[in-house]
């Protein structure tokens, strides 16, 4: 049978085509094009060149931020993971369906606000005589550095990702059938080994997705490694906006901006694959 | 008689406000098939998680194998439980969904693995081993949580409503696999359902609940033949209930009026006396039917109201004079040989011995 040109569902898919096209995958292919450019004078000129590739990709600072990014973000993802797990695990098996609406309302609050904001709120916090250090001094300790360290870096990530962490977390484990658990207990699992052995397994799904979340986030986010972490090892997202201030070199941070998206595509394909692998032979 | 293998205590379980199982004393005994039965509600899923110690008693003692299990934590028990809703483990396969207890006891990993394997070959669904639990169907699923709770050699089965997810054919079939595996294990098997043709079927005893109590105990016959109260009589269903008062005393047995007449009853030795309220039920495949008004003591003339088919069975639904309900169970090939219709006027009798006298209301 001919498949039938449908006028009126095409008029509906439309817009949403044609959107995509124009803000996303358009610039895309127009960043891809420009990573071939050549700056001479100042002035970017079209060119189809390997020279910014062979440049950035050769260059040692590159590498470092490449990977101290990588590193920075999972190491806050870790941290984002584990803090939230005992709260979202007490707001799915413990709280009653009440508590646990209440919560996650409360939990979406901070995005009312915006996140530079919040960022900035830190300032006063964690400064040589903000409030941690002034509480610190009333017991002798301190005054610590926690401004311009990866402390800072990290502590902006997770004012960012961890009340999104907890949400998803949240409601993903509130999901998990509780007979599974008692059935686990009646075959003799101890109540804590319970989390290993069914919570996680059957949640795995979507703690791996809260962790990507979490992950792609602090990757590209710029405002937490600029204000808190001070920006002396600079993410990628810092890296770009010096590539283009130092000699307009836009081409060159085009290439820093695909390579970000290279790796958070691979690092989305592989957790999504692990996320919905399945045990035993189909 | 030999020491039972658990004893309910004046048993209570609340839920705040609700009760759910009140003052329960129960005693099972080795190697018998106990199967509790009532509607939702009822007591009987608390009182089976009762003994698998997902819920302590509130009051009361739980013993097993003369320990006192009150406290006891369902990790420390060996009271496997098959689920209604199966509780598979998903993220596993068959083998290893049966090996999970044996791991959590610390057994090794070929030893493990022999033994699922086993009774994964004697619930006879070796070959689906290494499946993933989603790929099953609900019999090979229904077998699967037989065999994890199985292989951990238990002296108790836990069953609660494993069957309510089959298709009827099905049921029949695992009703056969169950009491087999029973006798051939010898092991006790406590069985929480809801329908009667599984528990009459299965059982060796039955339990009757009824709002948080114990309504009836006793052999799936006895509590068919002779149901001891109102409950149980209208809960077995099929049974003709005539309530009255006594008119004469005799021995073994009581003469009751009641407003469709007067019939003789069997009664159990409880004292009674004359002009006391009483209550007697017949089974209705006890009753028979015929043209001719019969001699015997207990005997009724009723209208033919309805009738209902089931296989070979059928079920009348006549009315006395006075408007009571009867039903009559008969093997359709002898309602043929009768010829009747609707409105038929009719007789119904009964002997003395079928009808019997409950103990209480």
């Amino acid at each position: 049978m001919k498949r039938k040109f449908d006028l009126y569902a095409m008029t509906w898919r439309l817009p949403i085509i044609f959107w995509q096209l124009l803000f996303f995958v358009g610039p895309l292919l127009f960043m891809v094009a420009i990573s071939f450019f050549v700056v001479k004078n100042y002035r970017m000129t079209e060119a189809f060149e390997m020279v910014n590739w062979q440049k950035m990709l050769s260059r040692g600072y590159f590498w470092d931020s490449y990977w101290y990014t990588i590193f920075i973000a999972g190491i806050s993802t870790t941290v984002a993971m584990l803090l939230a797990f005992p709260a979202s695990f007490a707001l799915a098996f413990r709280a009653s369906d009440n508590l646990r609406r209440w919560a996650i309302f409360l939990l979406i609050i901070p995005f009312f606000t915006s996140y530079l904001v919040r960022t900035f709120s830190w300032y006063v916090i964690l400064a040589e005589s903000g409030v941690v250090n002034a509480m610190l001094g009333q017991i002798g300790l301190g005054p610590f550095k926690m401004l311009n360290t990866h402390f800072g870096t990290v502590i902006g990530y997770l004012t960012l990702t961890l009340p999104l962490v907890v949400i998803l977390q949240t409601v993903t484990m509130a999901n998990v059938d509780k007979t599974l658990i008692e059935a686990a207990r009646n075959l003799g699992c101890k109540p804590l080994a319970t989390i290993w052995r069914v919570v996680l397994p059957l949640s795995k799904t979507g703690l791996i997705v809260a962790a990507l979340f979490c992950f792609i986030l602090s990757f590209g986010d710029f405002v937490a490694p600029f204000y808190l972490g001070g920006s002396q090892e600079p993410t990628l997202p810092i890296l770009i906006l010096d590539t283009t201030k130092s000699g307009q070199q836009w081409p060159r941070a085009a290439v820093v901006a695909i390579m970000m998206m290279a790796t958070l595509f691979t690092i989305a394909f592989a957790a999504i694959a692990l996320a919905y692998r399945k045990g035993g032979a189909r | 008689m030999t020491e039972p293998l658990v004893t309910f205590r004046n048993v209570k379980k609340h839920f705040g406000e609700f009760v759910a199982v009140r003052e329960m004393d129960l005693d099972i005994h080795a190697g018998e098939f106990l199967a509790i039965m009532g509607s939702s509600g009822c007591g009987k899923t608390t009182t089976l998680r009762m003994l698998a110690g997902l819920e302590a008693p509130t009051s009361g003692e739980i013993r097993i194998g003369g320990d006192l299990m009150n406290e006891v934590k369902p990790h420390e028990r060996e009271t496997p439980l098959v689920w209604q809703s199966l509780a598979l483990f998903p993220f596993l396969s068959a083998r290893e969904n049966v090996e999970f207890g044996l791991k959590m006891r610390g057994v090794g990993k070929e030893e493990r693995k022999r033994r699922a394997l086993e009774w994964l070959d004697r619930m006879e669904i070796g070959e689906f081993a290494e499946r993933n639990i989603t790929t099953l169907s609900g019999g090979q699923k229904q077998r699967v949580a037989l065999a994890r709770s199985l292989v951990m050699e238990p002296k108790m089965l836990l069953l609660d409503e494993p069957l309510s997810a089959l298709d009827a054919n099905l049921v029949i079939r695992m009703q056969a696999v169950l009491t087999r595996l029973q006798k051939e294990l010898g092991i006790t098997f406590v069985y929480v359902t809801h329908s009667q043709s599984e528990a009459f079927a299965m059982a060796d005893r039955v339990v009757i609940m009824s709002q948080g109590e114990i309504a009836q105990v006793g052999s799936p016959k006895d509590i068919y033949r002779a149901p001891a109260n109102r409950f149980v009589a209208e809960f077995v269903g099929r049974n003709n209930i005539l309530s009255g008062t006594v008119a004469s005393l005799d021995g073994e047995t009581v003469t009751i009026s009641t407003p469709s007449g007067a019939f003789v009853a069997t009664a159990p030795d409880t004292a009674r006396s004359v002009g006391a309220d009483a209550t007697f039920v017949v089974s209705a495949d006890l009753v028979s039917v015929s043209r001719e008004e019969p001699t015997g003591e207990n005997r009724v003339l009723c209208t033919l109201i309805s009738e209902e088919f089931v296989g070979s069975m059928v079920t009348l639904f006549l009315e006395s004079a006075d408007g009571h309900e009867f039903k009559v169970q008969m093997q359709e090939r002898d309602l043929i040989e009768l010829d009747l219709h609707n409105d038929d006027q009719i007789w119904l009798s009964w002997a003395v011995q079928n009808a019997h006298v409950l103990d209480h209301e």
